[in-house]
């Protein structure tokens, strides 16, 4: 999958933004939105909020998590497990890179949040990658992996998944009697 | 997005081979060293080492996979096939002691490949041929894995050039995972580009005038 | 109508094989699922075409109501970008059926010639016309390049053959979305035993797609 689609479901979440223009009631396909009020906090999705923040008609409050204090406590915890600790939100990444792009001036502390962001990442695919290789090496059948996100596996998706294709051909090697058509003839 | 237009056919990896895989098709033109066991009338030109009309049972000779392949039967001998070094014993103890010294590009390219595939010719060798090429491909996993997560932007000719073909492609899904975060963190994707096609038609049309 | 755009559409899904009545939003949830899952299964999926006509008949309802719209109207713009998503979403899922079917076009056929007279079908009319196409034009290709060249016993490509399968002992990512018991993991060597494993709601998990292909087709998994 393209990260592009990740990012494209990430901007599905909702968030909290303050309107500066009144509005009725939106009625989407996909549910209702507003009524905006001037000055009145209100949900939508993040595609709207950011839309709307390039055309300054909103302040966007950044999600509960997007915080200093919370992001440092999560980094130090990932980094002490060796399991995978919850992610901030199921798109901690890409809501940080949006949120961060366009609308930094509404977040307390951006450039501290984006570091933090970045060092949690890290940690959680270099945990990433040994988990796969143990994967590999143990010829596991099934893992559990909760708390993984969307945009980690994508990092790995296709190699794991690539990897993984070849090991079982190579190990159906071991069972002869099982092959399939000794020559072919097309 | 995947917008390549063109989906190659993949190679078959194990004993199967997909025969609209172009790799599969390189792999079927290496060759094997073989012992002819009943004399082949009047295809002497086959083996350009003497000018006899026909080859003598007991000959010994290098002929592609492909051609093998399709001599090759289990009942009546026709030829027997020796496993090429690099699956013999010697080797194989070099593979099971550190699979991660060996330059599999130069002694494949087509290790795993051709390894598979010498499976179809009877040998009782066969099980750990096919247990060296499971344990060296699990042993350079990590290898493959880190060098193509690691490397963004950055040449990576030496990081490949020991890489076996199957590794190489492993290595370029890798990267292409890596390439495709790094450019979206980066917000390349929000730029458009031209598409290639689009380019390279431009191109043409330049030197059709030119012409 | 005097006001276009206060319409909800809640009118709409009046398909007689929708067994229960969805609301818009369900439906636009059914498109993502079944959009994700054709992405990520290694095989060609049953067709959905019931969520994508609704889906279209939603697309033309609203972008009919917006004609009706003067220009700068607030609203107008906010719904134009949720059509032009969920335009995205359906053509993606569109493309990615057409690409699996280049992909695996005689096996695809091949199902859908030996589907029993009640079960549904693999592909919809649409598809089903583009994979013969696709097969005739493959062939004739073939034949043009290189076989009308070969011996006449050689003239011949069996495709089912010439084509790889789509491999179902492929690994999948998945979410669960009901919770299943007492799935079967089988052993991947021999000195492994088969266990059993619980699925609980909302964990995740990397397992062999053969394993769970049919909780993807019940909807208890989403492939991720």
């Amino acid at each position: 999958m393209d990260p592009a689609e990740v990012e494209f479901l990430a901007e599905k979440e909702t968030v909290k933004i303050v309107p500066n223009f009144s509005l009725d009631k939106v009625y989407l396909i996909g549910g209702d939105l507003g009524p905006f009020n001037p000055g009145l906090s209100v949900d939508v999705p993040v595609w709207l909020a950011l839309n709307l923040k390039q055309r300054q008609k909103c302040r966007i409050m950044p999600p509960a998590w997007m915080d200093v204090e919370k992001l440092e406590e999560m980094r130090d915890l990932e980094r002490k497990e060796d399991t995978f600790t919850p992610a901030p939100s199921p798109y901690y990444m890409e809501l940080t890179k949006l949120l961060l792009n366009y609308a930094s001036d509404d977040i307390p502390k951006a450039d501290e949040i984006r570091t933090l962001v970045k060092d949690i990442w890290d940690t959680r695919v270099a945990k990433l990658r040994l988990s796969a290789d143990s994967f590999i090496s143990q010829m596991e059948a099934h893992a559990k992996l909760d708390n993984l996100t969307l945009m980690e596996i994508n990092t790995i998706r296709s190699f794991l998944l690539d990897s993984l294709n070849c090991m079982y051909k190579l190990r159906s090697n071991l069972q002869p009697g099982a092959s399939k058509g000794q020559f072919k003839d097309y | 997005m995947n917008t390549q237009s063109y989906m190659p056919v993949e190679p078959g990896v194990g004993m199967e081979e997909n025969f609209l895989s172009l790799d599969d098709i390189l792999l079927a033109h290496e060759r094997l060293p073989i012992r002819i066991e009943c004399a082949f009338p009047r295809l002497g030109f086959l083996d350009k080492s003497s000018d006899t009309q026909d080859i003598p049972e007991g000959t010994k000779m290098e002929l592609p996979l492909w051609l093998s392949k399709g001599l090759y039967e289990r009942k009546r001998r026709v030829l027997s096939v020796e496993l090429p070094k690099v699956y013999r014993e010697g080797w194989r103890t070099v593979f099971n002691a550190d699979p991660n010294v060996v330059d599999l590009h130069k002694m494949g390219p087509y290790y795993y490949g051709l390894g598979s595939q010498m499976l179809h010719f009877d040998s009782p060798e066969n099980p750990e041929v096919a247990q060296t090429l499971l344990q060296t491909f699990i042993g350079r996993f990590r290898r493959t894995m880190d060098s193509s997560q690691n490397a963004y932007n950055e040449d990576t000719s030496a990081l490949v050039e020991r890489l076996d073909c199957l590794e190489k492609a492993l290595f370029r899904s890798g990267q292409s995972g890596l390439n495709g975060f790094q450019g979206w963190e980066k917000g390349q994707a929000s730029q458009l580009t031209a598409s290639s096609l689009v380019l390279n038609y431009r191109k043409r049309k330049m030197t059709d005038v030119q012409h | 109508m005097s006001d276009a755009l206060s319409d909800d559409g809640s009118d709409i899904n009046q398909d007689e094989s929708q067994e229960d009545v969805m609301t818009p939003a369900e439906l636009i949830a059914k498109l993502e699922e079944a959009w994700l899952n054709e992405k990520f299964s290694p095989e060609l999926l049953e067709n959905r075409s019931e969520v994508v006509e609704c889906v279209m008949e939603q697309l033309t309802h609203m972008e009919a109501n917006l004609q009706r719209v003067k220009k700068g109207d607030a609203k107008a713009s906010i719904h134009r970008m949720e059509i032009d998503r969920i335009r995205f979403m359906l053509s993606s899922y569109l493309r990615s059926r057409l690409q699996k079917i280049e992909k695996f076009f005689p096996h695809v056929l091949e199902r859908e010639k030996s589907r029993g007279e009640g079960d549904p079908s693999l592909l919809s009319p649409e598809e089903f016309a583009f994979a013969k196409e696709y097969y005739a034009n493959t062939e004739t290709y073939l034949k043009a390049v290189a076989l009308k060249r070969m011996p006449p016993n050689l003239q011949t490509v069996d495709m089912l053959k010439a084509v790889p399968e789509p491999c179902l002992d492929s690994f999948v990512f998945l979410r669960v979305k009901e919770r299943q018991e007492n799935i079967l993991v089988e052993p991947e060597t021999d000195d492994q035993r088969e266990y059993v494993v619980d699925l609980e709601e909302g964990s995740q998990h990397l397992m062999r797609y053969r394993t769970i292909a049919p909780l993807v087709s019940s909807g208890a998994v989403q492939l991720i």
